[in-house]
């Protein structure tokens, strides 16, 4: 981490004398201004301070106000729980988009969903032209996405369950067309690196769930193995962060029969893969892809 | 003579100006005994009278239209505004046509019988008044509305030459315009605002949610002058800053479900839309709070950036929102230009870089200067209740160049 100024830290104390606080999390001026801002509008003042030192510790923004926009919807953060991301908030919105304009009746299943967010996003946009489940391994995100479903007041079936437990599954449903999941996909190796190295921000090492964010191929072969498969999808989208991740789901699928591309978020990372049974109402999938595969 | 001496009267009292078009060229033309002429009364420019006849047969038009069972809303909001402007005009036509006949019978008159003349002097005294706010009221609907006249407002609010003490009287501007939104009892929200230093703003703007308020603000755009001894000054001397008020229509909502509509406004390529990039590889590995989002539109190069929101969506549509009122004032500025050059006398400009108003403390007086009106309750126009005065005088200057230029 960059060392920060004397100057720097004389001039935000001169703007208020909480913001110097801010300045290890967002080293630029404007936006730890931002950042107090809205702790100051969202928490009360008797507890300014103490959200102030949080975040000098590198504590998420998104624990300490309680919170996170997701789409339209304010989405409920704790700690054990990963926090949503804006990248997961983009291809979420922009499938939403695709599948309001011709899909009807899906059944749809968000696999590993935390704290509930794609599956309530994309119950809250396709209303009901969709039926839509989700389920966790973890107790903490099992019950803060039930807690976010209630806030809401949606109508998504929420259970607890291991996506490497076929058993489990069955309960939630007989067949899923749409196959949406957002698994760790960090490597061990690139845990451990400072982002300058393509690794992880200090704060989501210190703060955020290691077993929501570590994972290599593992989690997707399970998808395919245990859902996919059995349950007879004709699509799904998976978030990733390497490129191998997604030629590994490639290599799965037959080319004749599935259809497989690569969606890549507003920072051009690629971000999800995607994929389509042939022939089936899925294949409008094939739109959101910035590269087929 | 008394019958001159009691129209005099009612003429200073109401003031020439008021008369409206046609007053200008009444002396030395054809007069009764009494002096008084049908062509020194208020009446209407001739292309305001085509008008009225070309909405009289569009209303006809509209009613077989209703009649024969077409029945949908802008048949019917159509209907309902022409009517009330002929409603306006046929009043305007009534208060006439008494004024020439009582005029008429003066006329014939001609002095001999003081009872009528008495009769005919107290009706004046009651018509003349009415033809005179007929009028006025006439032309102002008569007049073509400007384009998104309906609409709501965007005002955006800047600081201009004077540092820090241009920056507290952009925050002076701010609250007298939500202050005038309050006594106008009409919705508002603050889209992004930026605190300076000592109180002031670098930024601010603010949304006036009812339809039909760009309409009254529109004349605010421009540059406000301020004139008093500021906070920070030691030596007691005035200091003269200025803010730049721009006021724009505001045509979409702003919010997440107007996003959509908004970005189909544009061909594709048209808009550039700049994110914060995430460090490394994003996902999963970073957690950004930063959510600006700015926008360029390519084919003229402005740009919008907003961050004030947590949701990058959100930060998206109100940068389109901006955006397209930002654009919308442009193409205004465009038509009133080449509308300009195609006359042959140049009026006063409304331009945005000439200073449209001073706020001068030490004279308690505030002074428009398109119009010369000037209102000695500096702390009543900052307070909102008095701002509408201010605005009634530049739109009455502006009606009234508007109908010398037709």
């Amino acid at each position: 981490m960059a060392r920060i100024s004397p100057r720097l830290i004389k001039d935000a104390y001169s703007i208020s004398p909480l913001l110097p606080y801010f300045l290890r999390a967002n080293p630029n001026i404007s936006l730890a201004k931002q950042e107090l801002k809205w702790v100051q509008e969202e928490l009360p003042q008797s507890e300014w301070r103490k959200a102030a030192r949080s975040r000098h510790n590198l504590y998420p923004l998104q624990y300490i106000l309680g919170s996170q926009p997701f789409g339209s919807l304010d989405i409920i953060c704790k700690e054990k729980v990963l926090i949503p991301r804006p990248e997961t908030e983009e291809w979420v919105l922009r499938l939403c988009s695709v599948l309001k304009e011709s899909a009807q009746n899906l059944s749809i299943v968000d696999a590993c969903t935390g704290t509930g967010c794609i599956a309530l996003l994309a119950k809250h946009e396709l209303k009901d032209s969709a039926k839509v489940a989700a389920f966790d391994i973890s107790t903490d995100a099992y019950q803060l996405s039930m807690l976010n479903r209630d806030a809401h007041k949606l109508d998504v079936n929420i259970v607890k369950a291991d996506l490497s437990e076929p058993a489990q599954l069955m309960h939630i449903c007989s067949s899923f067309d749409l196959i949406l999941s957002n698994p760790p996909y960090i490597p061990l190796s690139d845990y451990k690196l400072p982002v300058t190295l393509n690794g992880i921000e200090k704060s989501v090492r210190k703060f955020e769930p290691k077993s929501a964010l570590v994972g290599e191929m593992e989690f997707y072969d399970l998808l395919v193995q245990n859902l996919v498969r059995p349950f007879g999808a004709s699509g799904f989208v998976f978030e990733l962060g390497y490129r191998e991740q997604a030629e590994f789901i490639r290599k799965q699928f037959c080319e004749e029969e599935w259809g497989s591309g690569i969606l890549k978020d507003y920072s051009g990372n690629v971000r999800c893969s995607i994929g389509w049974k042939r022939g089936s109402n899925l294949d409008i999938l094939e739109r959101l892809c910035d590269e087929v595969l | 003579m008394l019958v001159r001496s009691i129209y005099r009267g009612i003429r200073s009292e109401f003031g020439r100006n008021v008369f409206g078009y046609g007053c200008r060229s009444s002396r030395g033309i054809s007069t009764n005994a009494l002096g008084i002429n049908m062509d020194e009364l208020p009446k209407l420019h001739p292309s305001l009278l085509k008008r009225a006849e070309t909405l009289r047969v569009e209303l006809e038009d509209l009613e077989t239209k209703i009649t024969s069972g077409t029945f949908d809303q802008e048949t019917n909001v159509k209907f309902s505004t022409i009517s009330s402007i002929l409603e306006e005009f046929a009043k305007y036509e009534n208060y006439r046509e008494n004024v020439a006949s009582i005029i008429e019978m003066l006329n014939e008159e001609n002095g001999n019988d003081q009872e009528i003349i008495d009769d005919c002097v107290s009706e004046l005294k009651e018509y003349i008044p009415k033809l005179i706010s007929a009028t006025s009221k006439v032309q102002v609907k008569l007049i073509p509305k400007v384009s998104n006249y309906d609409k709501p407002t965007i005002m955006e609010l800047r600081p201009g030459v004077g540092g820090s003490e241009a920056q507290i009287f952009t925050n002076d501007l701010l609250s007298m315009y939500i202050n005038f939104a309050n006594t106008k009892r009409w919705g508002w929200e603050i889209i992004s605002k930026t605190e300076g230093t000592l109180g002031g703003l670098t930024e601010a703007i603010l949304s006036v949610n009812e339809p039909g308020s760009y309409d009254v603000l529109r004349h605010e755009s421009g540059v406000h002058r301020v004139q008093r001894v500021p906070a920070t000054e030691t030596k007691g001397r005035t200091h003269t800053s200025t803010a730049a008020v721009v006021v724009l229509p505001k045509l979409s909502e702003g919010n997440e479900s107007s996003l959509l509509e908004d970005e189909r406004q544009f061909a594709p390529g048209e808009i550039r839309i700049d994110t914060m990039r995430s460090g490394g590889k994003g996902g999963q590995h970073v957690n950004t709070t930063d959510s600006a989002v700015r926008l360029t539109h390519i084919p003229t190069g402005i740009q919008v950036q907003q961050q004030d929101e947590r949701s990058q969506p959100r930060n998206k549509a109100k940068a389109f929102s901006i955006l397209r009122s930002r654009l919308a004032a442009l193409d205004r500025e465009r038509e009133i230009a080449e509308q300009k050059s195609l006359r042959t006398t140049q009026v006063s400009t409304t331009d945005r870089s000439d200073k449209i108003r001073t706020y001068n403390y030490s004279q308690n007086r505030v002074t428009d200067h398109r119009c010369g009106f000037s209102l000695h309750d500096l702390e009543g126009c900052l307070s909102g209740e008095k701002l509408e005065d201010i605005i009634e005088a530049v739109e009455q200057e502006e009606v009234r160049e508007r109908i010398e230029s037709l």
